[in-house]
């Protein structure tokens, strides 16, 4: 991984995106599902330096799949059409206050939760790679070699210098808190009072922020930010293997958009083996 | 005679008001630096300092907007005809936090930053990075992440990044606020050597004594938004108010012979040496993970009724990791730390902050609620006081920091000073027995923060103080025992008078010894103790 272009990795990166997200088809998934998990194996990345980024897409994959589509069902609004066949008719109750829960669970909402996670899980296994194997000083090189304005190259590469700083503080300010008696865990109450709850800690340390952003803004401009066309003296060169994966890309974007807008193959589909294991 | 197109910087007349404020921030500034000069440029805060370094590096008007008088001519060519760029490359300005100055996540990146801007070849931004770290002499951190380095590093490299855009002009707003003794020392060698490389140096600061050590050649002190001294350190010495910047201790010690004794009572009074111990550290180790050394290693101290503790030691000594263990925030890796008898592993950090108040650095990192009020209720209500004893402890905690004129007011719209003691009500308002503050004068000149500690230390409601401190001067003026902590152990826990006479010993543990230590000690023989200069003045003859 390390050998390839940061270039070329976004470039492929967002075809991957921009192609997978074009399909329902779970035979196409599955495709990108294993081209993606070829991907971020080539990355060779240890599970304890990258576990807390999968806790964090594991949070968002639980509540797109399991909340908003297998439970509520609002994700496979109008994917999945209406009716279909029902596994949970019935639902269930809640002990103690008897609330009867109506799941309506269908066989093709949970085969749509399955290609959802191939997806999703597909998409999240391109993107969670970045910033584990990604040189954090060829982030501002790579936008601006990906034609983007030296501003918003720039930006990019500045957030990665300042997450460990904003990680700080918040660990300041947690510890300023909790020396107040404040404690994180004892969350009751409804949604407002959760988030009036937080505001001892996101108070200060968005207060910081913006007080800190300024003098950022001082020292940029104090050393000619903007003035010129910019220097990147990070270097980046292509390969021969860059080109290779750059017209895989291109190929994988365009079969995509042939075969769902040309040949209508992107359509959304339950096999028949899996309905048999219900119905 | 220097020719005027050849003098680095001539600012006449000079005079600005930002658009926000109806006052203007300077008047009538006239100043000039000749090449190879160190001008030091003094007052406390609000004085206008900053803004005259704004309208130097060209800050204002570019950034800064509002009605700007005066001409400033940088060799001769006003910097309203110059661009940014142009002025970047005359002027180089450090800022005071040099964290925020930091713009690269490793070190090569940040120092290149000014040169990439510039638009210069990559092999000449390479060659003059390599120069500008070898001339700082730190080429050894060309390829390290610019986070984990310590303050002095970052200052040196934010100075690197300056340096390399070759500037005649260096700046500095108040280069020491984040530098313990000894690393100040080494960056005011730094800056005495690159004016006599040639460059003109102007400092800001008010830590005027640390930098009379490098013979400025010119000071200019500023009140108000003018300028009301321009001449040599002697002269600085006599005209200027003793207790608004810090002077040298015999300067003050003479001068303040005339004036009325200061008043100072400290409320913590120390009782004998079986009185109740608070908290008891034994044979603490502590590391944050197992594949890192410690950064802790066999601490034994209590603290007891009575105590005003400094603990002094050099950055990454383990000063905030130590004082945090009272409190629970870190538990021991080995050892244990006892808090009014209970183990801290075995206690919430709630209920250690019933015994152990704890005021960090900045109250920006702790202030939030919109009023003040609702900031001193936050901790009572967090340890389950009733509604009456909540009510109570703040009006009782608002009066002791006297600011009951601002109950309504919110926390974060106050001044500096206004926050710091909003920050101390705060804990008293919890009736904690034990405070501890780290580094407690951080961000604040030098009036203020004796005003602060002087407030402080009289204040009643704590029956023990512990503070984390860099500034020598305040510990022996406020502690009544001072620990040293050197490379995460004890090296020496004992009254002002016990463990302060060693000098060498003290420079070992890069703590340096000051010119009121050193008067001190002059008259120790007949005082017995020591005392700040003005009390001394008194005491003696």
């Amino acid at each position: 991984m390390d050998r390839i272009d940061p270039r070329a990795r976004w470039i492929f990166s967002f075809a991957f995106l921009l192609s997978a997200t074009m399909f329902w088809n779970p035979a196409f998934l599955l495709l990108f599902f294993l081209l993606a998990v070829t991907w971020y194996l080539l990355g060779r990345t240890r599970w304890k330096e990258t576990r807390r980024g999968w806790l964090l897409v594991g949070f968002m994959l639980f509540t797109m799949i399991v909340i908003n589509t297998i439970i509520t069902g609002g994700g496979a609004g109008g994917v999945v059409p209406p009716g279909g066949h029902v596994l949970w008719p019935a639902g269930f109750t809640i002990p103690l206050v008897n609330w009867q829960i109506y799941f309506g669970l269908t066989v093709e909402r949970l085969w749509f939760a399955i290609c959802q996670l191939m997806r999703l899980g597909g998409v999240s296994l391109i993107f969670v790679l970045i910033p584990y194997t990604m040189d954090p000083r060829a982030y501002g090189a790579t936008f601006r070699g990906l034609a983007m304005p030296d501003s918003v190259a720039y930006t990019m590469e500045l957030s990665f210098r300042f997450i460990p700083t904003l990680g700080r503080d918040l660990a300041v300010t947690l510890d300023a808190q909790k020396a107040r008696g404040y404690e994180l865990e004892k969350f009751k109450g409804g949604i407002f009072q959760k988030i009036a709850r937080i505001a001892p800690l996101l108070v200060p340390v968005t207060m910081n922020a913006i007080i800190a952003s300024e003098d950022v803004a001082n020292a940029m401009d104090l050393r000619c930010f903007g003035q010129a066309k910019r220097t990147w003296i990070y270097p980046l060169r292509y390969h021969w293997w860059d080109h290779a994966l750059i017209a895989f890309s291109a190929l994988m974007l365009l079969g995509s958009v042939v075969a769902v807008h040309i040949f209508n193959a992107g359509g959304f589909w339950v096999p028949d083996w899996f309905m048999r294991l219900f119905v | 005679m220097i020719d005027e197109n050849s003098r680095p910087l001539v600012i006449e007349n000079l005079s600005f008001r930002y658009n926000s404020r109806k006052e203007p921030a300077i008047q009538e500034i006239n100043l000039s630096v000749n090449p190879g000069e160190v001008m030091l440029i003094a007052g406390s805060s609000g004085c206008g300092k900053t803004t005259l370094m704004r309208c130097v590096n060209g800050l204002i008007p570019n950034a800064y907007h509002g009605d700007l008088d005066g001409g400033i001519r940088l060799y001769g060519q006003s910097v309203l005809d110059m661009e940014m760029a142009e002025i970047s490359q005359k002027v180089g300005t450090i800022l005071q936090d040099p964290e925020r100055q930091i713009l690269g996540t490793y070190v090569l990146n940040d120092v290149a930053f000014g040169l990439e801007s510039l638009g210069l070849p990559r092999d000449e931004i390479l060659l003059r990075v390599d120069q500008a770290l070898e001339r700082m002499g730190i080429l050894h951190l060309r390829d390290r992440e610019t986070f984990g380095t310590s303050g002095g590093e970052k200052q040196k490299i934010a100075l690197a990044g300056v340096l390399a855009m070759n500037p005649k002009i260096l700046l500095l707003d108040e280069p020491l606020a984040s530098l313990d003794p000894a690393s100040a020392h080494e960056a005011l060698q730094i800056f005495r050597q690159l004016a006599d490389e040639g460059l003109s140096v102007v400092i800001v600061e008010h830590r005027v004594e640390d930098v009379f050590a490098i013979e400025p050649e010119r000071v200019v002190y500023m009140d108000e938004g003018q300028i009301t001294y321009q001449g040599g350190r002697e002269g600085l010495m006599q005209v200027v108010d003793y207790t608004r910047i810090k002077l040298p201790a015999e300067v003050v010690f003479t001068r303040a012979k005339n004036d009325p004794p200061p008043e100072f009572e400290p409320a913590v009074v120390k009782t004998e040496d079986n009185s109740e111990e608070l908290v008891k550290f034994d044979g603490v180790h502590f590391r944050y993970d197992e594949d890192l050394p410690f950064v802790l290693e066999d601490i034994n101290f209590t603290i007891k009724k009575g105590d005003i503790i400094a603990i002094l030691g050099h950055n990454g000594s383990g000063k905030t990791t130590m004082v945090k263990h009272a409190l629970g925030l870190l538990k021991p890796t080995k050892g244990v730390v006892l808090l009014e008898g209970q183990e801290t592993k075995t206690i919430t950090i709630a209920t250690a902050a019933k015994s152990v108040g704890y005021v960090f650095q900045s109250p920006s990192q702790m202030l939030f609620a919109p009023t003040v009020a609702d900031e001193l209720a936050f901790g009572p209500k967090n340890l389950g006081y009733s509604k009456d004893e909540v009510r109570d402890n703040v009006q009782w905690a608002i009066q002791t920091v006297n600011l009951s004129d601002e109950m309504e007011s919110p926390p974060l719209a106050l001044s500096f000073g206004q926050q710091k003691r909003i920050s101390i009500a705060a804990i008293l308002a919890m009736r904690s027995r034990l405070l501890m503050m780290d580094e407690p004068t951080a961000g604040q000149d030098y009036w203020n923060y004796r005003s602060f500690m002087d407030s402080i230390l009289q204040m009643p409601g704590f029956e023990a103080i512990v503070f984390i401190t860099h500034d020598l001067d305040l510990a022996l003026t406020y502690a009544n025992r001072i620990i040293i902590l050197y490379d995460g152990q004890i090296v020496a826990d004992d009254a002002p008078e016990e463990i302060l006479l060693d000098e060498d010993q003290l420079i070992k543990y890069r703590i340096l010894p000051t010119s009121l230590l050193r008067l001190n000690k002059l008259h120790l023989p007949e005082t017995g103790s020591f005392f700040r200069a003005e009390t001394l003045a008194h005491k003696i003859g």
